[in-house]
């Protein structure tokens, strides 16, 4: 059973999370993590760019140039919440994309990687996941992303779509009792629960940094 | 943005600090501005820690401007050049956050 983040005396941030919370927590920033590489065409290693930007050779610096500004228009529905237009005017919004979203990509790749690593370090089994400052703004950025995709899934469309979504879930189990259960179902109340679990992390780590 | 119970002793001081502000900001206005907008995931609290973060907003015209968002569906939260609108909607962007690049009065 997870226990919310709270202020250590020596200024970090800690939670406790059993090991599956943190299973399922490293699965969905990972899966959140493919989802914006697979979607955006990102395959290639950053570091591998970014030497080759600085490489000796003009044409590595030519193709790691080009392979920057390969902004390709984000296809998923959940992606597309991830790096929405920047305006209605479409030259405006496709140039923003040009030169930001390759940097906006890193910076979210960035995010969840760090707090995989994060739960791994906390190790095995139930434990304290510990945080700074710089560390807690990389989980509260991650947990969003993660949310956003999670939200786009359980198609949340507007303020109380969850509410109902979670209803129709009671009712659903009600109605369902002892016939078996679909195995979409049982994948929404999956999405569902993990949904809010990230969403209750979030808010006690907001708490705790304010 | 989800409704949730909002802390007793939260927003109740006097709004003329937003007034202020706004006045202020409006003297130093640039041509665009950048809007974000309301959507179903990004928590309350979650929006009042990104505008006092990015923006260095206090407390009351950071959640005044998030009241805005959830009530009106947008709320413009800067204004200046469109060097610094861009900054500030990749900002939003990287925190997840609905924004939009619009020159003023276009909304």
């Amino acid at each position: 059973m997870a226990h919310a983040f709270r202020r250590r005396a020596d200024g970090s941030l800690a939670c406790r999370l059993d090991s599956e919370e943190k299973a399922i927590i490293s699965q969905v920033a990972q899966e959140t993590a493919d989802l914006i590489r697979a979607d955006l065409g990102i395959d290639r290693d950053p570091e591998v760019l970014r030497k080759a930007a600085a490489s000796e050779d003009p044409l590595r610096r030519l193709e790691a140039e080009f392979a920057g500004q390969d902004a390709r228009e984000p296809a998923d529905s959940a992606v597309k919440r991830l790096f929405p237009a920047a305006s209605e005017d479409e030259t405006l919004a496709g140039e923003f994309r040009r030169f930001g979203q390759q940097e906006l990509a890193d910076g979210k790749l960035t995010d969840l990687t760090a707090v995989i690593s994060l739960l791994d370090a906390s190790g095995p089994g139930h434990g304290e996941v510990v945080l700074d400052d710089e560390q807690a703004l990389s989980m509260l950025r991650a947990l969003n992303d993660v949310r956003i995709v999670l939200a786009d899934r359980l198609d949340l469309q507007r303020d109380g779509d969850f509410d109902t979504v979670r209803m129709l879930q009671q009712i659903g189990e009600r109605v369902e009792e002892a016939s078996s259960e679909d195995s979409d179902q049982v994948g929404s109340d999956i999405v569902i629960a993990v949904y809010e679990l990230l969403s209750w992390l979030q808010e006690s780590l907001l708490r705790a940094l304010d | 943005m989800p409704v949730e119970q909002r802390r007793a002793g939260s927003g109740t001081s006097s709004l003329t600090d937003l007034d202020r502000s706004t006045q202020v900001d409006a003297e130093t206005d640039g041509p665009w501005c950048t809007v974000v907008w309301n959507d179903p995931v990004n928590l309350m609290s979650y929006v009042v820690f990104v505008l006092r973060r990015h923006f260095g907003y206090s407390r009351l015209v950071a959640e005044q401007l998030m009241m805005q968002v959830h009530e009106e569906g947008r709320a413009t939260v800067s204004r200046g050049s469109r060097e610094r609108m861009e900054t500030d909607v990749q900002a939003m962007h990287s925190f997840g956050l609905q924004a939009t690049l619009e020159r003023v009065g276009e909304g």
